[in-house]
């Protein structure tokens, strides 16, 4: 099998944050989002976002996740030839699901963050046999 | 009232801004038809060549200097779910990728660093030494 060539997407900037108090650029990451049984996976490529500088909240049925970049990776840096905006990520998404936030875990590893949303138990998908009569 | 940046990046951010709008019309975004775009700094001594690449193995990455050229070339590949799962959203891509990025000077490619970090790729040239700035002191009787 021959790998196809990655497809340029341009990066979308954020244009208005909610409650915004931090100052600087956002973008919408990429994401993809599964459902699995009994969880929601979503994975999202945040380059530049270290473990320490990640927000994920839940509030009601809205989850939002934020990341930073670190100031001091550009310190000293003058441009010269420039190719896409730097700044931090932000995007929020709605979840049709009721989820167990105790059991909500969140990692970030190369730039991707990993956010695994456990299902509340009675969201779980249940399989019903239908009995022939 | 002087509008003063407390944060560098936020001056940093409103110059790429600025260079991103003259070149393509957009502030903000990215260059179109590249992947991945990347940005070109100078340190004064030496040449920064950054690259969004999250979630690549560096393993699998290549980065190559020449004259007046920084190549780098890899795969980005994903573990797919082991189980069952419905998609809601991919919007993510994995595949191969290649860029050629030329440098405005020369480089002194045997000193080149890369390395990879938050899926970030940063590429240290060095420039040659008749090119880099150089204090000259003046004598005096």
């Amino acid at each position: 099998m021959c790998p196809s060539d990655i497809e340029a997407r341009p990066k979308q900037k954020v244009e208005r944050r909610e409650e915004s108090t931090r100052p600087g650029a956002y973008f919408h990451p990429a994401v993809d989002i599964f459902e699995a049984a009994d969880e929601l996976v979503l994975l999202a490529d945040m380059p530049g976002v270290s473990p320490d500088s990640i927000d994920v909240n839940l509030e009601g049925d809205q989850v939002t996740i934020e990341g930073r970049v670190k100031p001091e990776d550009y310190e000293g840096l003058k441009p010269l030839h420039v190719e896409y905006g730097v700044g931090g990520f932000w995007r929020r998404f709605t979840l049709g699901e009721a989820i167990d936030r105790e059991g909500i875990k969140a990692q970030i590893k190369g730039g991707v963050l990993a956010l695994h949303l456990p299902k509340a138990e009675r969201a779980r998908t249940r399989r019903i046999t239908v009995q022939a009569s | 009232m002087a509008i003063t940046y407390r944060d560098p990046l936020e001056q940093l951010q409103r110059e790429l801004d600025r260079m991103l709008e003259s070149a393509f019309g957009s502030a903000g975004a990215s260059a179109a038809g590249v992947y991945p775009p990347g940005n070109v700094f100078d340190t004064g001594e030496e040449y920064v060549i950054k690259a969004e690449l999250p979630g690549v193995d560096p393993g699998k990455v290549e980065v190559n200097v020449e004259n007046e050229t920084v190549s780098f070339r890899g795969e980005r590949t994903f573990d797919e779910p082991n189980r069952d799962v419905a998609y809601h959203r991919r919007e993510r891509e994995q595949g191969q990728f290649r860029r050629v990025v030329r440098i405005p000077g020369r480089l002194a490619s045997e000193t080149a660093r890369a390395e990879y970090r938050d899926g970030v790729l940063t590429i240290r040239v060095p420039k040659a030494k008749e090119t880099r700035p150089r204090r000259v002191e003046i004598e005096a009787d």
